[in-house]
Formats: structure tokens, C-alpha cells, sequence
């Protein structure tokens, strides 16, 4: 089973895909330190430049990118007290303080080598666990592919907290997305309105784009963030080798790694969580816990070592059954697709070369993170915060147009993301999660080509989906999945009246 | 304590839910006249969007009448129309007048109006922008922009 592992390895040295890897590491440090821009906006934007690349280089993209973005979001984060990304926030607590003692330059290191260690710890437990899921999966017919579609739906809309009729409407968007085009059985149009554009239906990257992307281009000039300028002379940085003895955080790294990977694979869950999960048990645990949170170098060792952990966990289910556990998981799930990667149980018979070479692209994203986030690296990432908003947000703008238009070099597929993009900004400000969305237009045609097999088989009788143990199963989870968060919370609330 | 709005029907998520109701409706018409089979995942969804719409409505109409407040969608609604109409006059131009006029004038033009006002710097920031995007793009992977409907092409 792992002999496909090895295997790839070689592929992964060549020097275009390695390169890939260091320039997505690079590249992500700064879209990660650029507060208002985020991995998932990074990736969306650079998904239709790949088009044209070898599916490991534009994959080693992707995978440096994510490592790069995790990290580069404490940067701001320990100088400025602004979160460079979401899962940064725990990181402020304990980093600021730091950076406020003079300290800046340590709570930076502390934060490198921790988001190195996650991410290793990561890349290992998507190697060691996603080739046996994959053997599960292959085992699967139309009806079980159907009900690991809906169980997937129905994890990110109930497990992303927050309104599931919101959840719901999003889902049911995407979903209704996918449809447009041509019936993929009869080859009628659906909701083509004579377009001859939206024939093949809509491009997964164009929905990406004006989702993600545009909308935090909107931010950055609604709001011009006035930054105050970072002065990275004065970060007091060592060179990381004489600063590493110094930190003796194993019980943190090997609880937030745990902690990281374990979320990462829980569709719905992210970063974030796993982060103030991590750093709420370090500080439970601490034998100083009332340092904490005035500048204590373990919590941010804590935080910044369980938002790397899971990066690539979140990819376990993504690749294994086509089932993103994070919004970045999701946009990388179109990345595979542009590539005629299919998420799920072939992807691993059909592609091993690829699919583990990507998995080696994320082990050695995540050890170049101390290599190419060390000293002298982060006083350099540190000036870009200096950088003006409006300027990037106008760069932005270009790079969407430009990645969206070189899909079919078509002005429509432009005007269709601004549509979306419009949607997007509304959606996100109302509060309506955006994962759904992409999790619907992915599974959305699958999930109807896999329903409508089944019943061909069971000749329109609908009890051909409940008639095996796995389908029964998956049933049972998605319901478990959908009540489960309501239970729980009566449950609390009834203790709590108690 | 009454809501703060004149009227609770402009509260941005109920705006939303009729938004969605009306759009859902209008494209639940041509479902009529496809095969049942294709027509069952779309107008599965478009009557799943318009029932949660009206849910969303029900609720967030509970809360206006409980005298809670919508948060506003923006806090300066002039600079973000501004942003929209910025981006989709700069796809137009694209379409209609060309890529690298449109990029040349656009990038100096958004970072000027939304507050970047140093004219050196914004003349070094258009001319890396575009020469890289001409160097990399353009005369590296031979990728064709829009040259412009207005001169015919």
C-alpha cells in the first residue's frame, strides 16, 4: 500500500516541482502577513494560472502556499496584534506581548519552528492514514458514493457552527450550480438561457474566484488598514539555531500536532479551533498558567503548531472521499479538479504518482517553513505590513481578471465571477458560510449522477439506497451529523439549568 | 424597543430572503419543461432555497419585532459601491477598449481614489505590474488578452 509512496518520491526532486514547493512557501509567508488576504484567496487566485503547469508543480503551489499562509498570519499577529489569517488570532494573545518586551524576534522563531513541526506531524498523517481510506472507499457503489455525498454536505453545513439555515441555503446554492448546464444523462439544457458559455456548465474556478477572492479585495478598500509600518530593525532577531535550545515545548508541539490533525480531518472545523483548543490544553496544563496571555513563548508555540497540524489532515477526507475539512481543503479540491484530478476513492489507483508526490510536496512545504521563514526571512516578511492596501487591492483586481479570463479567454466567464463575486460579498458580510457553496458545486453533480445510477440499477425504486450496511451507515452518521449539534446543546443546556 | 429602521423590510437578511424567494421562483419556471428525472435535483433545490428563505425571513422578522437591531452590511457603503463599480468598469473597459490600457489606467486610478497617494510610487507600482504581467504572461506563455471590441478585433 505504501510502496506507491515511495514511488513518488523521485518525481517530487525534480527540480520545476520542487521549486513549486519553495516559491508557494515564500509565497504564502506573504499572503499569510498581509492582514484582509488569506490561503483560501491566495489559492482561488492562483488555481487558473496552473492551468497550464504540470499537476505537481502547480499541487507543490498549492501545498507551499498553505504551509507558507499558516505561518506568515502570526507575523502581524505577534507585531501588530492583527491576525495575518483567522487561525492566527490565538497566536496575538501570548506573540503581542512578546513583541511589546522587546521579545518580537524569539515569539517569531518560536512560531516558525512550531508551524514546521504541525505541518511535518501533518503531511505524516495524511501519508500514514489516507491510503487505507482510499482502500475502504473503492469498495463503494453508486448508492454509497450518493450517501457520502450527502454526509459530506451535511457535515459542513451542521459542523461549521453557526446558522444551518444559512448553512442550508448555501449548500442548496452550490448544489443548484452544479446543475447548470447539460444534463450529464439526456443532455438537456438547464438554466443555459441560450448561452452557449454556460453549455459545459460552470467552471468550479470562476465560482472560486468571485467567492474568495473578491470579496476580501473589497475589504482591503473599504477599509485601508492603517498599519503604523513595522520597523523590523528593531525585531531583536538571533539566528534560529542559537534561539532553538531554548525552546523546550514537546508536550505543547506533540498536544497541538494531535489536537491540529484530529480537527483537521473533521469536515467543518478548521484552523482556528484548533488552535484555541491547543492553546486553551497547553495553558490548562501549564504549571504557570497565570503568565499566560502576557507574553508566555509556549502559547504561541501552542496556537501556532495546531493551526499547521491541520493543513494537510483537512486534505484526508478531501482526497479520500471528495469531502474538504476546511474552506482551503475545498478551493484545493478544485485545484485537483482543473487538473482532471477527481477527489475520492479512483484518485488513488488512478493517479498514485501524483496524489502522493503531493503528499511528499506538503512534508517538505512544512520543513522548508523553518528554512525559509528563519531570521533573516522574517525581518524581510515583516516589511511587506508596510505595504499599502489599496495599491495590493488594485494588483488584485488585475491578477482575478487576468487567472479567470486565460480559463477559456472568454470576457463572460469575467462577468460571470463578478456575479458571483457580488453574491460572495453579500454572503460573507450577511454571515452565510462559504464552504458549502463549493462543497455543493463539487458534490452536486456527483451526488446526482451516483443517485440516478442507483436507481437505474434498482430500477427507480428508491429503496435501492438503503439496502446495504455501508449505505445504512452512512445514513446513520449523516443523521447523527445533523441532529447531533442539537442534541449536544440541549444536553449543556439542561446541565447548566441543573 | 421598536427597530431602529423605518421600515423592518430593509433589513439586510430579509431583503436577502425575498432576494432569494423572487430569484429561486423565477428559475423554478423552466424546470417545468425538462424531464422529470433531470428536474428533480434543481427544483429539489429551488424549492429547498425558497422554503429557508422564507425561514431566514420568519426569523430574522422575529427578531425586528423583539426590537433587535440589524447590523449594517457596511460601515462606508460609498467606497464599497465605489470598489464594485471600479472592478466591473475595469472588466468593461477590458471588453471594449483593451487590457493594457484598462491595467495601465485602473491600477493607478483604485489605488489613488481608495488612499494610496504618492504619485511615484504609483507609477512604479503600474509599471511593474503591467511589464511583469506582459513579460510572464504575454510574451512567456503566449496568452492573448482582450484587445478591445472598439477597434474591432
Amino acid at each position: 500500500m505504501y510502496s506507491d509512496l515511495l514511488h513518488a518520491l523521485p518525481d517530487v526532486f525534480a527540480w520545476t516541482n520542487f521549486v513549486a514547493v519553495v516559491i508557494g512557501v515564500i509565497a504564502g509567508i506573504v499572503v499569510g502577513a498581509m492582514p484582509g488576504l488569506s490561503a483560501t484567496m491566495a489559492i482561488s487566485v492562483l488555481v487558473p494560472f496552473t492551468f497550464g503547469l504540470e499537476p505537481l508543480v502547480a499541487l507543490g503551489l498549492m501545498a507551499g502556499i498553505y504551509n507558507g499562509a499558516m505561518y506568515g498570519g502570526a507575523i502581524p499577529a505577534v507585531l501588530l496584534r492583527i491576525p495575518g489569517t483567522p487561525a492566527a488570532v490565538a497566536t496575538t494573545f501570548d506573540g503581542y506581548p512578546m513583541a511589546q518586551k522587546g521579545e518580537g524576534g524569539f515569539a517569531l522563531q518560536v512560531a516558525v519552528v512550531s508551524s514546521s513541526i504541525g505541518g511535518i506531524a501533518s503531511a505524516f498523517a495524511l501519508m500514514l492514514l489516507a491510503p487505507p481510506l482510499s482502500k475502504v472507499t473503492l469498495l463503494f457503489g453508486p448508492s454509497e458514493v450518493f450517501w457520502v455525498a450527502v454526509f459530506g454536505l451535511a457535515s459542513i453545513i451542521f459542523l461549521l457552527g453557526g446558522n444551518p439555515i444559512k448553512g442550508l441555503i448555501s449548500a442548496c446554492f452550490g448544489v443548484f450550480v452544479s446543475v447548470i448546464g447539460s444534463d450529464p444523462i439526456y443532455g438537456n439544457d438547464r438554466f443555459t438561457f441560450g448561452q452557449l458559455e454556460m453549455l459545459d456548465g460552470i467552471n468550479i474556478v470562476i465560482l472560486l474566484v468571485g467567492l474568495y477572492a473578491l470579496p476580501p479585495v473589497i475589504d482591503l478598500l473599504e477599509t485601508p488598514l492603517k498599519t503604523g509600518g513595522v520597523n523590523s530593525s528593531k525585531l531583536g532577531t538571533e539566528p534560529i539555531w542559537k534561539a532553538l535550545p531554548r525552546m523546550k515545548y514537546w508536550k505543547t508541539w506533540l498536544r497541538g500536532s494531535f489536537l491540529g490533525i484530529w480537527i483537521g480531518i473533521l469536515p467543518g472545523a478548521g484552523g482556528s479551533m484548533a488552535a484555541f483548543m491547543s492553546y486553551n490544553e497547553a495553558r490548562r496544563t501549564s504549571k504557570n498558567p497565570e503568565k499566560w496571555g502576557e507574553g508566555e513563548p509556549e502559547g504561541v508555540a501552542a496556537a501556532e503548531v495546531a493551526n499547521n497540524a491541520d493543513t494537510a489532515s483537512a486534505l484526508i477526507p478531501a482526497l479520500t472521499l471528495g469531502i474538504p475539512g476546511t474552506a482551503v481543503a475545498a478551493v484545493m479540491l478544485g485545484g485537483l479538479l482543473v487538473h482532471g484530478l477527481q477527489p475520492g476513492p479512483m484518485l488513488f489507483r488512478d493517479n498514485p504518482d501524483i496524489v502522493f508526490g503531493f503528499m511528499w510536496q506538503f512534508l517538505f512545504g512544512a520543513i522548508l517553513l523553518v528554512l525559509l521563514g528563519g531570521s533573516l526571512a522574517t525581518n524581510s516578511f515583516a516589511r511587506l505590513l508596510n505595504l499599502p492596501r489599496p495599491l495590493l487591492g488594485s494588483v488584485i483586481i488585475v491578477l482575478m481578471l487576468i487567472g479567470v479570463y486565460s480559463i477559456h479567454g472568454r470576457m463572460f466567464d469575467v462577468y460571470l465571477m463578478l456575479g458571483f463575486g457580488a453574491i460572495g460579498w453579500v454572503m460573507d458580510r450577511l454571515k452565510f458560510p462559504l464552504p458549502p457553496v463549493v462543497l455543493g458545486l463539487i458534490l452536486g453533480g456527483f451526488a446526482e449522477e451516483n443517485l440516478r445510477l442507483a436507481l437505474r440499477i434498482g430500477r427507480g425504486d428508491p429503496m435501492v439506497l438503503f439496502q446495504n450496511v455501508t449505505s445504512l451507515i452512512l445514513v446513520a452518521l449523516t443523521v447523527a451529523v445533523v441532529v447531533g449539534p442539537t442534541l449536544k446543546k440541549r444536553f449543556i443546556d439542561s446541565r447548566k439549568k441543573a | 424597543m421598536p427597530e431602529s429602521r423605518n421600515s423592518c423590510l430593509t433589513r439586510p437578511e430579509t431583503l436577502t430572503a425575498i432576494g432569494i424567494i423572487v430569484v429561486a421562483a423565477g428559475f423554478l419556471v423552466p424546470t417545468f419543461d425538462l424531464r422529470a428525472i433531470s428536474a428533480l435535483l434543481p427544483a429539489a433545490m429551488l424549492i429547498g432555497l425558497i422554503v429557508l428563505s422564507v425561514f431566514l425571513l420568519l426569523a430574522d422578522q422575529r427578531k425586528a419585532s423583539a426590537g433587535e437591531d440589524a447590523a449594517p452590511m457596511t460601515t462606508s457603503p460609498k467606497r464599497v459601491i465605489g470598489a464594485f463599480l471600479m472592478i466591473v468598469s475595469y472588466a468593461l473597459a477590458c471588453d471594449f477598449v483593451g487590457f493594457y490600457i484598462s491595467t495601465a489606467v485602473t491600477i493607478p486610478l483604485v489605488a489613488w481614489t481608495f488612499g494610496y497617494r504618492s504619485p511615484v510610487g504609483l507609477l512604479i507600482a503600474t509599471v511593474i505590474v503591467v511589464g511583469t504581467i506582459w513579460a510572464i504572461f504575454d510574451f512567456g506563455m503566449s496568452q492573448d488578452f482582450p484587445t478591445g471590441r472598439l477597434w474591432g478585433r
